[in-house]
């Protein structure tokens, strides 16, 4: 089998960072990432087919994510880069399975970093499933990548900075937003303009957001929270109230929107899936969206040769995944033999102290963000939490044992989290239900253990896997 | 009604036809069947297993599975990560679908 020096799973933010350091130090990198083109979500690519006629449509994320992927383009003739690399087991004996163009494949490491990023935390409240129903990142991928705008009058619900790009962006493409729901307080935005304080193209940004809407007359409800979603087969109105503090509905302020599509981001939540398969050790920190792996200051996790960067170990945003994709390529490197101990922590220097200045932001950020008590009681007895189960709320109650502490107990019995997103979309909500339930902490709680295949894989690739086919 | 293309500072790929269900709808080069069918007003991309609900698109990112539809005779595969290619052909999944072929 054939073994990578140093292999990076993502070409993220940070994955982008690492492979460029890394390479930079001497080190032969691999980087699988499972889109058809480098820059993750954040600075996803167009298709080919595309092209731009006016870079602004697309943001300043974009342009910014035009000088990294520069970047890595200038060394990338040094880099082995796999795209449409669909990554389902990690052994442990150093060996990556994958799915390339439908053909199995495996790949040995000598040292890896996982930097595969985060997705929308999935929050589940009545109607959620129907049709029209879109997460904000989901909605803002099809908004600027594929140039399509997600319907006619879109509502965005949730919290934090990404509903105001969103809202920016449908209305730079013609399109139209009812309403902006914000869950959290006046409090919380000041607090965000403290933390930011120093981080001037950030403010920057925030004020054309915020400028752009307030232009676009777009009304922006604080402290108000999506209750449900309705329609025939598809979304026609969404139902909106205040909330208080633990953004509970406040009783007697509903009201009824008509809006075709409904744009729902809570922040987001670590891909976790590869670092436990590894065998990492986690721990829960609501801060950093959830589960997350604990790491040292080199981005080294429990793991030995195992670096994990970006929001996949801490939900922090794209200027930190940069600064910590750096810092885990060059330990990488270091620890490959290429750069001397005090050689790399020199090059480690800028980073660090750009981590240093973005720590109050995103302290601040946290503050708005991370998801209030209310949140995960929106659902009724009768809401899908399991999406690929039809698992509802209620049947989900019914099933829990007094004592059950681990979900996957819970799994066992009810099949939660053993579709075909594994887990993904559910798991993070159940961990939350199951602590109300049993009146204890989320991090007394076992999480969901990833199993291989950790994505759906076609049963042929999993026998043509070498340790499948021996057993 | 309802999706719409947007045609401000993007130029699209060429146009082709793609088949859903039997019916031509247009797509551009670039663009993903579930994009494609989002334009054309298509929302709903398969009916669960067990309470036959229909749902669409909502992750986005090829990871809740909830745009599984049949395309090119394969069930269980993302609208939302598969380019629409011309001449394809694309179907509403029932449940959980089934190969070409299979009865």
């Amino acid at each position: 089998m054939k073994e990578a020096e140093l292999l990076i799973l993502g070409s993220g933010p940070a994955g982008l960072a690492a492979a460029i350091e890394a390479t930079r130090a001497g080190a032969r990198v691999a980087v699988l990432d499972e889109n058809a083109r480098p820059g993750g979500q954040i600075y996803r690519q167009l298709n080919s087919g595309f092209s731009v006629t006016d870079p602004d449509v697309l943001g300043h994320d974009y342009e910014r994510g035009q000088e990294l992927l520069a970047e890595f383009g200038s060394i990338a003739n040094r880099v082995e880069y796999l795209d449409d690399a669909l990554v389902w087991d990690i052994s442990p004996d150093r060996e990556l399975a994958f799915l390339r163009r439908e053909e199995s494949k495996s790949l040995g490491y000598r040292t890896l970093i996982i930097a595969v990023g985060a997705y929308d935390r999935p929050v589940p409240f009545p109607g959620w499933t129907l049709p029209g129903v879109f997460t904000a990142g989901g909605g803002q991928r099809l908004v600027k990548t594929q140039q399509v705008l997600p319907g006619e009058r879109i509502l965005l619900a949730g919290t934090g900075p990404l509903q105001l790009a969103v809202a920016n962006q449908i209305t730079d493409a013609g399109g139209k937003v009812e309403a902006i729901v914000e869950a959290g307080n006046i409090d919380s935005w000041m607090s965000l303009a403290r933390g930011a304080w120093g981080q001037w193209t950030l403010i920057a940004d925030a004020w054309r957001y915020w400028s752009g809407i307030r232009k676009a007359g777009i009304p922006l409800w604080r402290e108000h929270i999506i209750v449900e979603a309705r329609g025939d087969g598809r979304v026609e109105e969404a139902v909106v109230a205040r909330v208080d503090e633990n953004w509970r509905p406040v009783p007697g302020t509903q009201r009824t929107l008509a809006v075709d599509a409904v744009c729902v981001g809570y922040g987001f939540v670590p891909s976790v899936e590869l670092t436990r398969l590894a065998g990492c050790e986690h721990r829960y920190e609501p801060r950093l969206g959830g589960w997350v792996p604990t790491r040292g200051d080199n981005m080294e996790t429990s793991v030995p040769n195992i670096y994990a960067a970006g929001d996949c170990a801490g939900v922090a945003g794209s200027w930190v995944a940069i600064e910590e994709g750096r810092i885990a390529g060059l330990a990488a490197a270091r620890a490959l033999g290429y750069l001397s101990v005090e050689d790399a922590a020199r090059r480690m220097q800028p980073s660090r102290e750009r981590l240093a200045g973005l720590l109050r932001l995103r302290q601040a950020l946290d503050e708005i963000s991370v998801p209030r008590p209310g949140l995960y009681e929106l659902a009724t007895d009768d809401t899908i939490v399991c999406r690929c189960e039809e698992l509802t709320l209620g049947e989900l109650k019914a099933a829990l044992a007094e004592d059950v502490a681990d979900l996957n107990e819970v799994k066992r019995i009810t099949r939660v989290g053993m579709g075909n997103c594994q887990g993904r979309m559910c798991g993070p909500a159940l961990l939350e239900i199951l602590a109300r339930h049993r009146g204890i902490s989320p991090a007394d709680i076992t999480y969901l253990s990833p199993r291989p295949p950790i994505r759906p894989v076609p049963m042929a690739a999993v026998a043509a896997h070498r340790g499948v086919a021996q057993a | 009604m309802g999706s719409r293309r947007v045609e401000k500072g993007v130029r699209r790929g060429r146009a082709f036809e793609i088949e859903v269900d039997g019916r031509k709808i247009i797509a551009h080069e670039g663009e993903t069947i579930g994009s494609a069918l989002l334009a054309a007003g298509v929302r709903t991309l398969r009916h669960t297993v067990k309470r036959n609900h229909p749902r669409g698109i909502y992750c986005g990112i090829g990871l809740c599975y909830e745009c599984a539809m049949i395309i090119n005779g394969v069930p269980n595969t993302r609208a939302c990560q598969t380019l629409a290619t011309p001449g394809c052909r694309v179907e509403t999944q029932e449940g959980l679908g089934r190969l070409e072929g299979e009865r």
